[in-house]
């Protein structure tokens, strides 16, 4: 990330406070080193949509909706669907943020949530072509911040996964190489829920999900994106500072044993919302 | 006399050309209208509306604490917790004999230092000017930086300082009240000012309610005894 004049100052107390108490393992909001903020998610909130989740961690607040389009196949992969995120930081959502296109770290948000998803496996691309290398169904994740403070990388990783999980498209026949649409809709082929756990690193500890004023202190941080079977499938790492051996190992670990924390909240929340009709794991119906 | 809640633009009272309008309230013909969200307190020529919530309003002569957070080769930048910056020239630190060749702004503030300084002019068309030559004002060096919301501060200073003099008083503890809602507690040891945040928060979350004063004091000396 570049270093941009507006971010966030911390007070030099604050953050002569910030480290004194992590040293004793304590964060500024009383929070544990390796311990979340508060995850809330919504999902079906926007019903123009295909899939839609508003999710809030702590104060950071994402808003992800998911648009299916029927699209023609890239050249190079005529057998696979499409799988588009896009994300944006609202001029409300921060006094730092500024209206127009969005600026690299917005792109590199979206890049680093569509890498969590597409390397993870998530959407079975593969069933959703229609007509192979002519049409294949696209998927859209439009992301909009709301307000950030801080780790927007797993707010919109948690918004973006909770909207396909339980996106319902419309349903399309193939009759003499033409589409036809139904009126019956059906869920996304989905293989696996990729979880995405955020670290940063100030002086020599580890913190997990920083809030914007420890992201204002931090030296590096790194993302990481888990499957269900608990691999690493997404990795992506800023800030000037370095992670030695021993501690790109604990940040594994960790992401890995937070991933299957979160993964249960993410599933719960989209069973309840959708009242036990989220989209099941490994199951598409025809 | 019950309390009534009022809305922006909300009529206050008709008809009575006796009733001055004070703080947050417009006269508009013979009707006085509400400017804020708040309670309206009307006495015997008087009518004023106590904001309940809002942003801080630069006023000449406030102390504020403010965060300095960028320096050209003249002032200082300092983020007051307000819609405005203030503006802080390196004159008044340096004196007349200020030269931006050979005076270094950051030797005296850098950027991300806590600074108390007092509102010198103001006229909402341009930065409220600030100034650090008084006693008791200028770099603080140490203190727990604690923010509060503006509307909320007169409830926390009390009528004559009571609040925040029983506050120090029972904590032992220090606390600058920078009028932008900003504080800094100083105390004998962490955990002094930890009871005083607490019960700072304390005042902020029921500044409208009653007996206030008495909880606040059930609740420090409550701590006292305890440890």
């Amino acid at each position: 990330m570049s270093v941009k004049k507006t971010t966030t100052i911390v007070e030099q107390l604050r953050r002569a406070q910030m480290s004194e108490l992590l040293a004793m393992n304590k964060r500024l909001d009383g929070r544990g080193l390796k311990d979340y903020r508060e995850l809330r998610i919504e999902t079906g909130l926007i019903k123009k949509a295909n899939g839609s989740a508003l999710v809030s961690l702590g104060n950071t607040q994402v808003i992800a909706g998911i648009k299916v389009e029927v699209d023609e196949p890239f050249p190079d992969m005529p057998d696979k669907g499409l799988f588009i995120c896009n994300a944006e930081v609202l001029p409300l959502a921060s006094p730092y943020a500024e209206p127009g296109p969005p600026d690299e770290d917005a792109i590199e948000l979206a890049r680093v949530v569509d890498r969590g998803i597409r390397e993870s496996e998530m959407i079975a691309l593969d069933r959703l072509v229609l007509i192979s290398g002519k049409k294949v169904y696209a998927v859209f994740a439009d992301v909009s911040v709301l307000n950030t403070d801080g780790n927007l990388f797993d707010a919109t990783s948690y918004a973006v996964v909770a909207a396909l999980l339980t996106a319902r498209v419309p349903r399309y026949d193939v009759q003499d190489e033409k589409l036809v649409k139904s009126e019956e809709t059906i869920p996304l082929p989905i293989n696996t829920i990729p979880v995405s756990i955020t670290m940063a690193k100030i002086g020599n500890s580890i913190i997990v999900d920083p809030n914007a004023e420890e992201e204002a202190c931090m030296d590096a941080r790194i993302t990481m994106a888990t499957d269900e079977q608990g691999r690493v499938c997404a990795m992506q790492k800023g800030g000037s500072g370095t992670f030695s051996v021993d501690q790109l190992n604990e940040v594994a670990s960790l992401a890995i044993s937070l991933g299957s924390e979160v993964r249960e909240r993410i599933r719960s929340s989209v069973a309840s919302s959708t009242g036990g009709g989220a989209n099941s794991i490994r199951s598409m119906t025809s | 006399m019950s309390k009534r809640y009022v809305l922006p633009g909300d009529l206050i009272v008709e008809g009575n050309p006796h009733l001055k309008p004070l703080a947050n309230v417009i006269r508009i013909g013979d009707r006085l209208h509400a400017t804020r969200i708040g309670i309206v307190e009307i006495s015997q020529n008087s009518v004023k509306v106590i904001p309940l919530s809002g942003i801080y309003v630069p006023r000449v002569g406030d102390l504020v604490i403010g965060k300095v957070i960028d320096y050209s080769a003249m002032a200082w930048e300092v983020d007051i917790n307000s819609c405005f910056l203030g503006h802080l020239p390196a004159q008044d630190v340096f004196g007349k004999e200020f030269s931006p060749g050979r005076d270094d702004l950051t030797k005296r503030f850098n950027i991300g230092d806590v600074i108390a300084c007092r509102i010198l002019n103001f006229d909402r068309t341009r930065d409220p000017l600030l100034t650090v030559a008084d006693k008791d004002l200028g770099k603080i060096s140490e203190g727990e930086v604690v923010k509060i919301s503006p509307t909320k501060v007169p409830r926390l200073i009390g009528k004559r300082g009571s609040m925040i003099q029983m506050i120090e008083q029972l904590t032992r503890c220090r606390i600058v009240v920078g009028q932008n809602g900003v504080l800094v507690v100083t105390g004998v040891n962490k955990d002094a000012v930890h009871v005083a945040v607490k019960a700072i928060r304390m005042v902020e979350e029921g500044a409208h309610t009653v007996n206030l004063t008495e909880r606040v004091k059930e609740m420090l000396q409550g701590v006292q005894v305890g440890r």
